[in-house]
């Protein structure tokens, strides 16, 4: 399913003394199977258009649309797959169906007795009409998530929520997600208030679920690292405006504009850029690996002409 | 639930919204007893206090039709309590009579004067809230409350847990708004299903909020342990409250009003 948003703006408390832009005209593509970042200072819109993706927040009708088209030009559109947003008829719980969504601090939304419970609330509602997954299916389900997002189900399935680690909770949280193997999984801030080693072991968790479980993946986050390590393209919003789009290899290249917007450049871009101030240039696309091949490449090349 | 957040505050720059907030609860009180001392048998009286009712509104800035929205709350109220008197108050001069029921012109005089004085207030009530924070409110409620002290009433505690609740609120509906979506997102539905269904699909959203509503209570505490704070005792204000030019005035106009109204009763009194 690709995404299409052609557009799109937001304001909050529309019409009243409280009323406040969050988007401004965005306009994106999100192709399927892209591993796909969103970046910006916070306040951004960076959240507000992610909630969009599966209709938390709506587009304006068609109709008042039409209304408006005389005095505007533009129209927006926002298309996900075959669903289109902005019309009122759509499905939006099928669309859910289809675009899972994985909140900030997600563990604040686990409820049930047991884990197993919570993580089927997704899967019991999704379910057809008339077609209830029998309680066989339900518990392979749950505990296929549950081992995919790296917690014993032996273990945990019976446990309450409550009485788990921070780190555990949003596993949870995130198997309740990816239970209905969603097609596009959007990701807002997952690893945020997680210990590093933490903040890895979810990344590397999105990365297994890429391509297998969901076949695009959506992540906001503040990470530079994060976004250059793992992400095909990323997109830079600032003011409800996007202002770049590209993927990480050209979005590091130019850091100045970054660091104008506020915003952190990743570790491995600092480092090419204070090599590069000491005479040495290393062309790389910014991920870790990447820099150390470079980087041995040119040591190797030194080695050489060191023996020549 | 975002309404009862902010109140109703309407943000605005005007004299109203400048008055010192317990001079404008005291010359709310001082309006209600205008509108009840004014004559129930003529005009004049309430004449005068609408008078002051609409330089209030001009003073505030605050768009007419908003200020009109508060009486719609209690339009049905208003409806009922003036057909009830027209029907049964009785009096000489008869319209029309059917049984018990009998119109008369004492009635509808009656009534009317009911209904207006109803609008006055309820009108001129919102007009505070209006111009008026919520916090701004309590902190007006504390100072006015002082006296009690004396009789070792808990003012100052009462305020806070005031002020508490009110900053608590918005916070809890942004968190009830967080975790409706985070649940939508996960299939849940609302909306469908009869009432039993319905109360039931609302278990996922309140065990998590009732949840962070302790949570939240818990750090609030350790915070203000943290920051030492220790009830009432020598505690100073951020935000002090003082009368300036404007206060004098509004005070003179609440006195020149409730003059005005006691004058009317003695002199205008005659029924119409
Ligand atoms: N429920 C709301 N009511 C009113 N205004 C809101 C609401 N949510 C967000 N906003 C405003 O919309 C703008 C964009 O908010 P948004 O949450 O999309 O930012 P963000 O980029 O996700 O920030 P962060 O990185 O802090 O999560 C902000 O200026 C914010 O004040
Ligand atoms: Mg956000």
């Amino acid at each position: 399913m690709r995404i299409v948003a052609e557009h799109l703006s937001y304001i909050y408390n529309a019409r009243t003394p409280f009323a406040a832009k969050a988007l401004d005209d965005v306009s994106l593509t999100i192709e399927e199977g892209e591993f796909y970042g969103i970046i910006g200072q916070t306040g951004s819109g960076k959240s507000t258009f992610v909630q969009h993706l599966n209709g938390l927040l709506r587009l304006p009708s068609s109709l008042k649309r039409k209304k408006k088209k005389k005095g505007k030009g533009v129209s927006p559109v926002l298309r996900v797959g075959e669903f289109d947003l902005s019309e009122k008829k759509t499905d939006f719980r099928a669309l859910r169906k289809h675009v899972g969504m994985v909140f900030q601090y997600p563990e604040y939304q686990l409820f049930a007795e047991t884990v197993e419970k919570d993580v089927a609330f997704g899967l019991l509602n999704f379910a057809e009409k008339g077609k209830k997954p029998s309680d066989e299916e339900v518990k392979r389900a749950v505990w296929e998530a549950l081992e995919a997002v790296g917690l014993d189900p032996k273990e945990y399935a019976e446990k309450s929520p409550f009485e788990l680690s921070g780190g555990q909770k949003r596993r949870v949280a995130i198997a309740g997600v990816i239970v209905t193997k969603p097609e596009i999984l959007v990701l807002d801030e997952p690893a945020a208030g997680l210990d590093p080693l933490g903040k890895r072991e979810v990344m590397d968790l999105l990365h297994k679920f890429h391509g297998d479980w969901c076949k695009t993946v959506v992540i906001v986050s503040h990470d530079m690292d994060e976004i250059a390590e793992n992400c095909t393209r990323a997109a830079v919003f600032s003011e409800g405006k996007v202002v770049k789009e590209a993927p990480p290899k050209e979005l590091f290249r130019e850091t100045e504009e970054l660091s104008s917007l506020g915003l952190d450049i990743p570790l491995v871009a600092k480092l090419c850029e204070a090599l590069k101030e000491r005479g040495v240039k290393i062309e790389c696309d910014f991920t870790e690996d990447g820099f150390i091949n470079a980087v041995l490449g040119r040591a190797a090349l030194r080695g050489k002409e060191g023996q020549a | 639930m975002k309404d009862v957040a902010f109140g109703q505050y309407y943000p605005a720059r005007s004299f109203l919204h400048n008055l010192d907030p317990r001079l404008k609860i005291l010359f709310l009180i001082a309006y209600i007893v205008a509108i009840f001392l004014a004559p129930s048998t003529n005009f004049y009286g309430l004449a005068a206090c609408a008078f002051v009712l609409i330089l209030a509104v001009i003073f505030s800035r605050v768009p007419v039709l908003k200020v009109l929205r508060a009486v719609r709350g209690v339009l049905f109220l208003l409806v009922f309590t003036a057909l009830l008197n027209v029907l049964f108050h009785g009096g000489e001069t008869v319209y029309w009579s059917y049984g018990i029921l009998r119109i008369t012109r004492e009635g509808i005089i009656f009534s009317a004067i009911l209904a207006l004085r109803l609008m006055l207030l309820v009108t001129f009530s919102s007009l505070l809230t209006y111009t008026t924070t919520p916090v701004a409110l309590t902190d007006a409620i504390e100072s006015l409350l002082t006296p009690l002290k004396w009789i070792r009433f808990p003012v100052h505690e009462l305020a806070l847990i005031m002020s508490i609740a009110l900053r608590f609120i918005p916070i809890l509906s942004e968190e009830t708004d967080r975790i409706k979506n985070a649940q939508k997102a996960r299939g849940a539905d609302f909306e469908h299903g009869g009432p039993i269904a319905k109360v039931r699909a609302f278990v996922p959203i309140l065990i998590p909020l009732l949840l962070c509503a302790f949570r939240r209570a818990d750090e609030l505490g350790d915070a203000m342990d943290a920051r030492c704070y220790m009830g009432s005792k020598n505690r100073t204000k951020y935000k002090k409250l003082r009368f300036s030019w404007r206060d004098i005035i509004a005070f003179f106009v609440g006195a020149a009003l409730i003059t005005g109204v006691v004058l009317i009763r003695i002199y205008l009194g005659a029924p119409l």
